[in-house]
């Protein structure tokens, strides 16, 4: 396998669009997470390769894994389809037939490497474009926007002039006045804190009526409600000012363990899905670097030139609105259609690798490859947010998967399987069972990865490499 | 340095750079905030300084194994 194949798993439109996206929110957690998926997969390149072949319990597990993860590519193309005005299902099914044609297709391996590195040369250009014409390239843009006061709706906004659509449920809480305008009819839930116990109120809006909203409120409103904005005033959700996009008040010791989780889903996910390659190694790391730098200076334009992008909770939303924003619309179509291209070319590439890595480690059957790209898009019809979907399908496969590859022996792999997905379920079940618990606990619920990894691990190597000892266990 | 041994080494190389993004974020007084050039000593470590050494790292290891 080539390094090019083997990053190509690695590179999901679900990946990169979530990362442009969460710069752009001002997440606590987006610096270490870029970088983070910029170095899980290099240490895996580095890792020492094993022959394929895996027992049945980890091939269901990397099924499983793969599944996930196609099912986040597929809840962007979702995303992508209602950024255009449409419904979600005809993105969703574009993407699921896009993956049954490449599995498919015997000439589409050929076709991959070329495609990848045109699909990364393209996401890489189109925010250079985007900052030559705003005359504020990532490394100007930057503490530009750490020194603004407050990131407010601009003028040109399209939650102001026109108006937008929330990609999915969503509790926006105000810091200032703020009328929000109806755009569709549908119930609008508002709660006020100005007394206690706060009072909610429910409210059912027609076209044009007007919600006027004070400080501390907070509004939540279903998937697919259109709503305006008056310009000038603060993006609720959105960090307070640009000192805040840049330091997170909410980074601080407290967060440790929702690092370290994520972390180790990375690089344990990035373990199993890049295998060490034979041939081509320099354009691996390459590629990655592109890749991922590409989704960095998206996500510091995009925050730079209109902070309510990330409004609507759709992960591909700074990639898409931006180029019409601040390129206006027929230069802005224009690369909007670039940026489609990658997308498209990203997963068509991911998908394929996908598929390579579902055949080393369960089986080749492509009635097994079809039944998974279904499900997935039974689950990309859901407004679902990609980037949870994602942790969980790279949780799955750094807890499930990865001590296999770690493992001496077939008897090793199952019991580090076994192990892992009972730790992975009690942790992931948590929130039900002991809903509000304190935040390191959160973290092992959101990253169950972070102790079901190494247990995984101990159990995999504690147990000793019978005949099988050095045979194989999983590519 | 054989091949084993040097990939070992490149691996913690890349798992101590990837630790230093955290601990600049969230040790207490928050070292990463301090501002070089206007831009935070975090973002220039996530955004330029890791990435391209971590690259290089690897790009090194890889074709000195391909060679």
């Amino acid at each position: 396998m080539t390094a090019l194949a083997a990053v190509a798993a690695w590179l999901q439109p679900a990946l990169l669009a979530a990362l442009a996206f969460r710069i752009t929110a001002g997440e606590a957690d987006a610096s270490w997470l870029a970088l983070g998926a910029l170095v899980a997969p290099l240490i895996a390149l580095l890792a020492p390769a094993r022959p394929p072949g895996a027992p049945p319990v980890v091939g269901a597990a990397a099924a499983l894994a793969i599944g996930i993860v196609l099912a986040a590519d597929f809840l962007v193309a979702g995303d992508v389809a209602t950024l255009l005005g449409g419904a979600r299902w005809p993105g969703v099914a574009l993407a699921a037939l896009a993956a049954l044609a490449v599995a498919a297709w015997p000439g589409a391996r050929r076709l991959a490497a070329p495609a990848l590195v045109t699909a990364l040369g393209l996401l890489a250009l189109a925010p250079l474009a985007v900052a030559l014409a705003a005359g504020a390239p990532p490394w100007t843009a930057w503490p530009r926007l750490a020194l603004r006061p407050t990131l407010t709706f601009s003028e040109r906004s399209r939650w102001v002039v026109g108006g937008d659509r929330f990609a999915r449920r969503t509790t926006l809480r105000f810091t200032e006045g703020q009328r929000v305008t109806a755009l569709a009819d549908g119930v609008y839930r508002v709660v006020e804190h100005d007394a206690a116990p706060p009072t909610v109120r429910e409210w059912r809006l027609a076209t044009g009526d007007v919600l006027t909203l004070r400080p501390g409120d907070e509004l939540s409103v279903e998937a697919g409600a259109r709503v305006r904005f008056e310009a000038g005033r603060r993006v609720p959700g959105a960090p307070a000012s640009g000192v805040e996009w840049a330091d997170a008040p909410a980074r601080g010791p407290d967060m440790v363990p929702a690092a370290l989780g994520a972390l180790v889903t990375l690089v344990g996910a990035a373990l199993v899905l890049v295998p060490s390659p034979r041939r081509s190694a320099a354009a691996g790391p390459l590629l990655l670097l592109a890749g991922v730098s590409g989704a960095l200076a998206w996500g510091v334009c995009a925050a730079a030139a209109f902070p309510d992008l990330a409004l609507g909770g759709a992960l591909p939303a700074p990639l898409l609105r931006l180029p019409a924003l601040v390129l206006g619309a027929r230069a802005g179509a224009g690369v909007l259609v670039l940026t489609l291209g990658a997308l498209a070319l990203l997963l068509a590439t991911a998908t394929l690798a996908l598929r390579e890595r579902l055949a080393a480690a369960a089986s080749p059957a492509l009635e097994l490859w079809a039944a998974l790209v279904v499900v997935a898009a039974g689950v990309g019809m859901w407004p679902l947010d990609a980037w949870r979907v994602l942790t969980l399908g790279l949780g799955v496969a750094a807890a499930a998967w990865a001590p296999a590859r770690l493992a001496d022996g077939v008897s090793g792999a199952l019991a580090g399987a076994g192990v892992l997905v009972l730790t992975f379920a009690a942790l992931a079940a948590l929130p039900a069972v002991a809903p509000g618990g304190p935040l390191w606990l959160e973290a092992l619920a959101r990253y169950p990865a972070l102790v079901a990894l190494p247990l995984g691990c101990l159990a995999a190597r504690a147990l000793p490499a019978p005949a099988d000892a050095g045979e194989p266990v999983v590519g | 340095m054989s091949v084993a041994a040097g990939r070992r080494t490149g691996i913690i190389a890349l798992l101590v750079l990837l630790a230093v993004a955290p601990l600049l974020a969230l040790a207490p007084a928050a070292p990463g905030a301090v501002r070089l050039a206007g831009v935070s000593l975090l973002w220039w470590y996530v955004g330029v300084v890791a990435p391209l050494l971590a690259t290089a790292l690897a790009l090194v290891l890889l074709l000195r194994d391909a060679g």
